[in-house]
């Protein structure tokens, strides 16, 4: 029901946004000493785009007949792409920077809290909204 | 791609996973650090290196790194010991002893402690991330 609510989906998909962000650091971290291993990142989420998507009843999208039919990419899910400007390179090719990933780990984090928390506000709106 | 936050656990755990190998053949480099041949002329004990890869895991649709090769290092820089009792002594009294330079195998030790931590602070933010979706139930 409440992904019915526009500002609720916003709020879903960026915790999508979010989580996946954090699997990808995750794999950046993990990769700190592999040869050659260049850093990913993840698309910016455009928060007004999202709104756009979520508002839109009715999706089109072709008829599955199969399960291994592929389906168009959903809303939610983000381009990920290596990232251009990172801090510096080692000598054997591998650009992950610790502290840069641990920074963009802890901001995924806080925002995470914020969104988690605005999600909160909203359902305990809708709690007043219904009186309870 | 699968986008759930509980992937991020799998690597993280898996970079640890390949860290804690590191460490351990570090640690097998340092313990034979004096390891001599025990014939003449013989190489004596080379020193080890790891490398990693990042492998498709397909069941949960995401890349996972893993120990690559575990070989050994190519220099041929023994150090040389004037110790003529020494069974693996050549004709002028000298034995050849392993690679290995033990503050190098120290540093490389330390590396991977600091990665390890890294890899633990992810998992533990990732864990919160898991806490704080939890707790909208709580609400």
């Amino acid at each position: 029901m409440l992904e019915n609510i526009g500002v609720m989906r916003g709020i879903g998909g960026k915790m999508d946004w979010l989580n996946q962000r954090q699997v990808i650091l995750s794999g950046n971290i993990a990769n700190a000493d592999t040869p050659g291993y260049r850093p990913y990142d993840i698309e910016e989420v455009d928060f007004s785009k999202i709104m756009g998507r979520s508002s839109q009843t009715a999706n089109i999208n072709p008829v599955t007949t199969k399960s291994n039919h592929m389906g168009p990419a959903k809303p939610g899910e983000a381009d990920t792409h290596k990232s251009k400007d990172v801090y510096e390179a080692a000598p054997a090719e591998n650009s992950v920077i610790l502290e840069e990933q641990l920074i963009k780990a802890q901001k995924t984090q806080s925002d995470y809290a914020l969104i988690t928390n605005l999600y909160k506000k909203n359902v305990g709106m809708i709690n007043i909204a219904i009186g309870k | 791609m699968m986008s759930n936050v509980m992937n991020a656990l799998d690597i993280s755990a898996a970079g640890m996973r390949v860290q804690g190998d590191r460490m351990r053949v570090t640690a097998e480099n340092i313990a034979n650090a004096d390891t001599a041949a025990n014939t003449p002329n013989a190489d004596p004990y080379r020193r080890k290196t790891v490398t990693f890869k990042n492998v498709m895991d397909r069941q949960k649709g995401v890349d996972i790194v893993k120990v690559d090769k575990i070989l050994e290092d190519k220099s041929d820089d023994f150090r040389l010991k004037y110790q003529p009792s020494h069974p693996g002594a050549d004709e002028n009294g000298y034995i050849r002893l392993p690679n290995i330079n033990t503050l190098v195998e120290s540093m490389d030790m330390r590396e991977a402690q600091r990665s390890y931590e890294a890899n633990l602070g992810m998992l533990g933010i990732a864990r919160s991330m898991i806490n704080r979706t939890i707790d909208i139930i709580k609400a």
